[in-house]
């Protein structure tokens, strides 16, 4: 294909120049006698029904394409600047019309429209009466090979797809979007000198299977031009024999039938579900209905495969939709039952939580969260203090050591660096607030009921081996306020949150001790 | 926006009120709910913690969509609670290596000793007392200063049956000084132990 395309290419751009340069009627009248002498042949050949269908669908191709080629240069000059034109066989025919017909898809601008649609009247105009002149001889050539070979099936079927075509006819001068489909058809056609050179090969070197395709391409391309002239004049041409006006009857019914489908995607029953399909689904819609002139098979094939196209889309989107909104409410109950699980834990870690709602959680967290911080580094200074002393000193410590010690403890400072926290514990009844600076500990303690506080508390920094340096509070109504400032004996491993714990503890089991006592006084 | 148009659809399902909430959009001066400012604090509150609690904990659990699961509420809850049940654990392994390291180095004693009250008291240094009323009595003393010597006295003191209104300890170097605001709650014993005082 690679090495054939190459010679069609430099066909092209030879019979370029004779268009460009010369007027159309003289073209028209040298492109004229030579359409005669290859059907001729044919005819006295007598080959089968289907090539004789196929002379015919060949000739309406030569007296479209003398419009076709026209109407080709300009449209791509104006829009597309592209310096290749498209060869009659049918592979390129078939393949070069995708891309443009995409190309338009992509750019449906409105000036597009007009440009195409004043091209193509303004070439109608010029071209109409010379190519009535041109219509006659072969549709009356065509009229006879249907009287030789027609069938009396044949022309029922005919006959329904003409009313098919009337209708579609009647639709189609309403539409606005006519011209659309005309001007994607239009620009693939080249000269008919190429198509007389290129057809006579490729029928006699091509196998049956590729006839097929050409015929099907054919009538779909045919159609628009030879209608175009009808509906500008308004009126049939004049007919002064019985017999030529029943074939021009014929043939502008004859071609209704192909470009209508494509153009009216909703009105017709067939033209519906093109919409649900892709553009080149249309495409291959078009060719079906091009089929359906040919062979009866054709039709029921392209029904099947556009009913199936309906069933296999309208089930996947109701699936989607369904499996999404139960999908959906699962995981947003599962969403929430989670988070509520996860705010509850968070509720039961907080040693003296406030309240339930999720603000107050969180902020409880956030206090408890630095405690813990400022508990680890507390717990680690002491650790390396103690490795520290204990590497110091290997003696087991009484209380002259501890004296000795007091004088190595200078020397610990700088590595171990000044030791800060504070600390807060609520319960029922007690508030305790312990701040310990260094070596100097500072209990804050707020009690409600009266029991005897100075004696617990002074038991508990006893057995914590604080000593104690100041003391102050009394009973203040029902509660009961004291401060202590201690001092960390050396070599006791006291840390705050252990002091405030023994202390809540305490108080809080004495009290708990004091309401029997309270109960008998 | 959508937050509030649907607490106010929740409030007011008439058609009366939905052309009020149109206007609502063009002239906010024209309607506010109720809740309006009350749940807007609440959310403004509950996400500002949100967002410090996020700050605070170090651990962050990432999954696919990754803009989606960093600021999920779930997500930051459940990291917190990792994050304090690791901090806990470490908690709680220093301080037992902490008393292991003590327990090698220390061994403490527990001395009992039975407490004297009359005893306790003749030990006493300094003892000045006035009386206030019948059952007051304000004493201030000087004592020596030794470790658990003051858990002494107020052991002392609590066997008495005397009670601390008002108690300022003050320490000098090798002294305490004690001053207490009493109140006796027995009888018998607090009649005898005053007269002790009073006379000394």
């Amino acid at each position: 294909m690679s090495t054939g395309d190459r010679p069609k290419m430099h066909d092209q751009t030879g019979c370029f120049d004779p268009n460009t340069t010369g007027e159309s009627v003289p073209s028209l009248k040298d492109n004229f006698p030579q359409t005669l002498p290859p059907s001729s042949p044919m005819v006295v050949v007598g080959n089968t029904t289907t090539n004789s269908i196929n002379n015919s669908l060949e000739e309406n191709l030569r007296l479209s394409v003398e419009e076709l080629s026209c109407n080709h240069h300009n449209p791509q000059h104006q829009q597309d600047h592209v310096s290749t034109y498209a060869s009659g066989v049918t592979a390129t025919s078939i393949e070069i019309p995708l891309p443009q017909h995409l190309g338009l898809n992509m750019g449906n601008s409105y000036i597009n429209n007009n440009n195409n649609m004043d091209n193509h009247l303004v070439q109608e105009v010029i071209d109409a009466f010379p190519y009535q002149q041109s219509t006659w001889d072969p549709t009356i050539v065509q009229e006879l090979q249907d009287m030789a070979y027609a069938n009396h099936t044949e022309q029922t079927q005919q006959q329904q797809q003409n009313e098919q075509q009337f209708q579609q006819f009647e639709t189609q001068n309403c539409s606005q979007s006519y011209n659309n489909p005309s001007s994607i058809l239009d620009p693939p056609y080249p000269s008919p000198d190429l198509l007389n050179l290129l057809h006579m090969p490729r029928c006699s070197a091509s196998s049956l299977l590729t006839n097929p395709s050409i015929c099907l391409t054919n009538p779909t391309q045919n159609t628009p031009n030879f209608q175009n002239p009808m509906a500008f004049l308004g009126d049939l041409p004049i007919g002064s024999e019985n017999t030529s006006a029943s074939s021009v009857l014929y043939d502008p019914l004859f071609h209704l039938n192909l470009p209508p489908q494509p153009p009216a995607l909703r009105e017709l029953f067939q033209s519906l579900p093109r919409g649900y399909s892709l553009p080149t689904n249309s495409r291959n819609g078009s060719l079906f209905g091009g089929g359906d002139e040919m062979e009866g098979d054709g039709s029921q094939l392209d029904m099947g495969v556009l009913e199936f196209n309906r069933v296999t889309l309208t089930p996947s989107v109701g699936k989607g939709r369904r499996g999404k909104a139960t999908k959906h409410f699962a995981t947003e109950k599962q969403r929430r039952e989670q988070l509520n699980g996860k705010y509850k834990i968070l509720r039961n870690l907080i040693p003296s939580p406030t309240k339930t709602d999720r603000a107050s959680v969180v902020g409880d967290a956030i206090d408890y969260i630095r405690e813990l911080i400022r508990t680890v580094n507390e717990l680690k200074l002491l650790v390396e203090k103690k490795r520290y002393a204990k590497d110091r000193c290997k003696r087991p410590k009484t209380e002259e050591d501890a004296a000795e010690s007091c004088n190595i403890k200078p020397f610990g400072d700088p590595d171990g660096g000044i030791r800060t926290s504070w600390l807060q514990r609520k319960s029922k009844d007690s508030e305790v607030d312990v701040r310990i600076i260094d070596d100097d500990v500072t209990i804050k303690l707020f009690q409600r009921k009266k029991i005897n506080c100075l004696l617990f508390v002074s038991k508990v920094l006893d057995e914590l081996q604080l000593e104690l340096h100041h003391v102050a509070g009394g009973h203040v109504g029902e509660y009961c306020s004291f401060l202590f400032n201690s001092k960390i004996m050396e070599g006791s491993s006291v840390y705050a949150s252990a002091i405030a714990n023994r202390v809540i503890d305490v108080l809080d089991s004495q009290y708990a001790a004091a309401v029997p006592h309270t109960n008998s006084y | 926006m959508s937050l509030d148009e649907f607490s106010f659809n929740a409030e007011n399902g008439s058609n009366r009120e939905r052309m009020r909430r149109k206007n609502y959009d063009y002239d906010t001066q024209v309607f506010k709910s109720k809740n309006l400012e009350v749940e807007r604090r609440r959310r403004e509150k509950l996400s500002t913690r949100i967002l410090l609690l996020r700050s605070l904990v170090p651990i962050i659990t990432m999954q696919q969509p990754l803009e989606l699961h960093l600021m999920n509420k779930a997500t930051i809850v459940e990291d917190a609670i990792t994050y304090i049940e690791t901090q806990q654990n470490i908690v709680q392994s220093l301080s037992y290596e902490l008393h292991e390291m003590e327990a090698t180095s220390e061994e403490i004693k527990p001395k009992k000793e039975e407490i004297d009250a009359a005893e306790e008291m003749n030990k006493l240094g300094i003892v000045q007392a006035t009386k206030i009323d019948g059952n007051k009595l304000w004493v201030k003393m000087i004592i020596e200063k030794k470790r658990g010597r003051f858990k002494k006295l107020m052991e002392a003191m609590d066997n008495i049956g005397i009670e601390l209104i008002d108690t300022n300890v003050t320490t000098l170097k090798k002294a305490y000084l004690v001053t207490t605001f009493m109140q006796v709650t027995l009888g018998k014993i607090g009649i005898f132990v005053m007269d002790i005082v009073w006379g000394n």
